[in-house]
Order: structure tokens, then sequence, then C-alpha cells
């Protein structure tokens, strides 16, 4: 068996347009899952049943769910539901934030626990609305200890992005699949697909490991 | 002064009255906390509730400011009624500031932070005159030099007066203590009751559920002893400390080891 591995070289542009779509996908996903993840974690905690049992219904939806369904259904019912034809991108991305939202929203659930009742009642105790109290004493001390949650699910969802690729996403693995599949070098892309995503994904890995040590254990 | 008062009828609201609590009552499931509490405190008293612990005294001390919701009874604070729901008694919380027994100081926030953030979010003071308040309160419980200190790099009782600062910069009428040294080493319980001392020499109206009672001695103007959810006694220091009048007293005192 021979290889050719010039097809790598040749590819370089594609496979450079597609790491930006992977890249792209990821901070998009994260960027709206979340505030969507706060949002639902929030509606979970909410007086009204009817609201909690509807979110919690989501999450638990989306998390016994493979992603690759999710990202099937987008593809065929959300033109159906909203009657406009979505971009492969664009369904990509409703996926995957669906998906995430769900994995955040517990994220952040069990980060807002974690916060002792006192220090809401302190900030109640200063004539703060529950809001209030919310937002500048509960939440940003439930950011800091689930911050390092969140980068792992970050780098999570990093690979997870190639899942899009069934749906013709350009994404980095449904450009180097489209190549492997027209120029019948296997192993060469397959492997040129192996190490970009290794090479994008492993800094991203040791980010996550410091900001591990640097916000893992407080108090 | 107290003989004009005494002429005025029974239950009326009297002008100096602050908080008045009547026939207070608080019950999680069987277990009865408070089983019809009457109580006045007036503008310029230190009240110290002592009693053992389940005794309801914080349990009242809560529903003071609306944190704990009565199962019936009312409070009055100023002539008005705290509302049954918590949300509508954030006006009324404002002028009242309260210590709790585990300082719960904001730990994203340095100790001049703590401070500045009532003022700032409830107040709408501008960040320089939060400031200025607030380092001036830093400098009445005698912490200047830790104005840029993070609450984990304060000691117990450096916390807690920081957490008195930081209900004082609310300007309250009336101070609300709960058990403010309870969890405090002893070598740190003496800074924190000199600051509270020097806040009652200076007028503050002062509700105080505490264990200590060389402090309620001293600096108490009324006493109010509580045993299962009920106020059993109740009068001047001396009196509860020299002469108690029920079995109920005595026994608490004694097993704290008072001897009068």
């Amino acid at each position: 068996m021979t290889f050719d591995w010039s097809i790598i070289w040749q590819s370089m542009g594609a496979l450079w347009q597609g790491a930006l779509v992977t890249i792209a996908l990821t901070v998009l996903t994260m960027v709206l899952a979340v505030p969507l993840g706060i949002v639902v974690a929030l509606l979970r905690e909410s007086r009204l049943k009817p609201v909690s049992a509807l979110a919690t219904a989501y999450v638990e939806l989306m998390r016994n769910v493979p992603i690759i369904l999710v990202v099937y259904w987008a593809f065929y019912v959300l033109p159906i539901l909203t009657g406009v034809g979505f971009s492969p991108f664009l369904t990509g991305l409703v996926a995957l934030v669906l998906n995430n939202t769900a994995y955040n929203s517990e994220t952040f659930r069990s980060g807002i626990r974690s916060i002792r009742k006192g220090q809401t009642e302190a900030g109640l105790a200063l004539g703060m609305s529950e809001g209030e109290a919310f937002r500048k004493i509960v939440l940003p001390q439930a950011w800091r200890r689930v911050l390092p949650i969140l980068a792992t699910t970050w780098v999570t969802l990093f690979k997870d992005t190639s899942l899009v690729s069934v749906i013709a996403v350009g994404d980095l693995a449904h450009t180097a699949l489209q190549i492997r599949s027209q120029s019948f070098r296997v192993i060469e892309m397959l492997t040129a697909m192996a190490a970009i995503y290794w090479l994008l994904g492993y800094p991203q890995a040791k980010i996550v490991d410091w900001i591990h040590r640097k916000y893992g254990v407080t108090e | 002064m107290t003989d004009t008062l005494a002429k005025l009828p029974q239950g009326s609201t009297l002008p100096d009255v602050v908080i008045e609590y009547r026939d207070v009552r608080k019950q999680y499931g069987e277990f009865v906390a408070l089983a019809g509490v009457n109580l006045e405190v007036r503008r310029g008293q230190v009240v110290c509730l002592i009693g053992p612990s389940g005794s309801g005294k914080s349990t009242l001390l809560r529903c003071t400011n609306g944190l704990e919701t009565m199962s019936s009874g009312e409070v009055y604070f100023d002539g008005m009624p705290l509302s049954k729901d918590p949300r509508k008694n954030r006006l009324i919380r404002q002028r009242m500031g309260m210590v709790f027994q585990n300082f719960e100081l904001f730990p994203h926030k340095t100790a001049l932070g703590n401070i500045m953030m009532g003022p700032m979010t409830v107040l709408g003071l501008s960040e320089e005159k939060a400031r200025t308040r607030a380092e001036a309160l830093l400098a009445k419980v005698g912490l200047s030099e830790k104005a840029s200190n993070y609450p984990a790099n304060l000691s117990g009782g450096q916390q807690q007066r920081v957490a008195i600062a930081r209900a004082l910069a609310m300007e309250p009428e009336v101070m609300l203590f709960d058990e403010p040294t309870s969890a405090l080493d002893p070598e740190t319980i003496g800074e924190v009751l000199n600051v509270m001392k020097r806040l009652a020499d200076d007028g503050m109206t002062m509700v105080v559920v505490t264990h200590e009672m060389t402090f309620a001695r001293r600096v108490a103007d009324h006493v109010v002893v509580f045993a299962n959810g009920q106020i059993v006694e109740q009068g001047r220091p001396e009196q509860i400390f020299d002469a108690p009048q029920t079995t109920r007293t005595r026994d608490f005192l004694s097993h704290l080891g008072w001897d009068g």
C-alpha cells in the first residue's frame, strides 16, 4: 500500500476553511448556550410548577438523546415547524445549542445551589430584591465554581461539533470526509483530520487544566 | 416619659416603639418554634434575647425583617405591618441592618466592596459616595488597613466587624444581631462585642440574640428570656441576672454557670 500525503497539502485551504467553521460553531454554541443555560436553570427553580416541569422535561430529553439525533431532528423538523429553510450551519448550530443549553443548565443549577442560602439572605437583609441578590451575589460566586465544568464542556463540544457533518455543514469533519471520498486517500485524510483536531484541541485542553487549577478549589 | 406612656391605652402603637411583635407564631410541621410572642422594642433600646438553643429567639429575630415568614401574628416596624409576601418588605429591610452568625460576607468582594454593595445596589449611591461611606465605616470598626482584603483573608472577628459595617452602610434605624459571636474564636469575640457596645453607646436601637451573658448584662436595657418558643421572663438585666423570677430563667442561667 502506498500513501500520497500530498493530498493534505493540496487540501490545506479547504481544511482550514473547515476548521474555521468548527471553531465558529463551538464559539457561537457556547455564546448562546451559556446564557440560555442560566435561563433554563432558573426556570427549573421556578415556583410555578408547569414552568419548572417543562424545563425539567426539556433538560432530561436533551441529556438522554444522542446529539446526532437532535442534529437530524433539527434538519428535518425545524423547516416544518418554522416554515423557513435553515442553512446547514444554522441547523447544526440550533441542534448544538439545544443540547448544550441542557447540559449548561445542569451545571449552573448545581453551581447556584452550592451557594449558601445565607448569602442570598445577606443581600435581602440589605434591602435587595431577589433578582438583585441573585445577580450581584449568587451568580458571580456560582460562575466561579462552574467555570472549570464549563471549560470541560467546551472541549467536549469542540469535538462534538463534528456530528453536524452528517447534515453537510462544512465543518472540519465534513470537509475532510468529503475530500476522502473524492480522492480515495482515506488513511491520509483521516490522519490529517485527527492531527488538526488534536492540534486545535490540545491547547484548549491545557487551558482547561489551567482553569481547573486556578478556579477548581476556592474557599 | 415612662409615666406618660404608661397612661396610653394598651395595644396602641406608641410613638417611640420601633418594633412591635404581636402574638407571633411560627410552626415547622409539628414543631412549634414560636408559640405566641408579644414584645416591644423602643427607639434607642438594646434588647438582648437569651435562652437555650432552639427556644425561638433566632426565629423571632428572622421574623423581624421577614427573612422568616410567620405562621400567624404581626410584626410592626415603625407602625407599619410587615407583609406576608417577603418581596414587599424591601423598604423595611433597608431600614433594618442584620448581622449573621456566619458573617455571610460576600467572598467575591473585598471588605470595602462588601460595604459598598448595599448603598450602590439598593440606594443607588455613586461608586465615589459609596466608597467614602464605606471607608468611614471601616475606620469606625477599626479595619481601615484591611479595606482591600477579601473575606478569606480576614479573621472571624474581622469578618464580623466588616459585616457590621456593611449593615451600617445602609444607615439603618435598627440593627438585628443573630448570635454574632457564636461562630468566633474566643480571642476575637471581644473585638466584635466592643464594636457592638460602641454602637449601643451611640444610641442605636439593637435587638441581639446572644449567648454572651456578660454583654447582655452590661449593655442591654432590656433582657428577654426565651424557652420553648415563648417569653418566660423579661426585664432590666439586673432583675434577670440577679433576681430571676422564674425557674426556667434560673435553670438556664445556672446551666451557663452564671451565679449572679
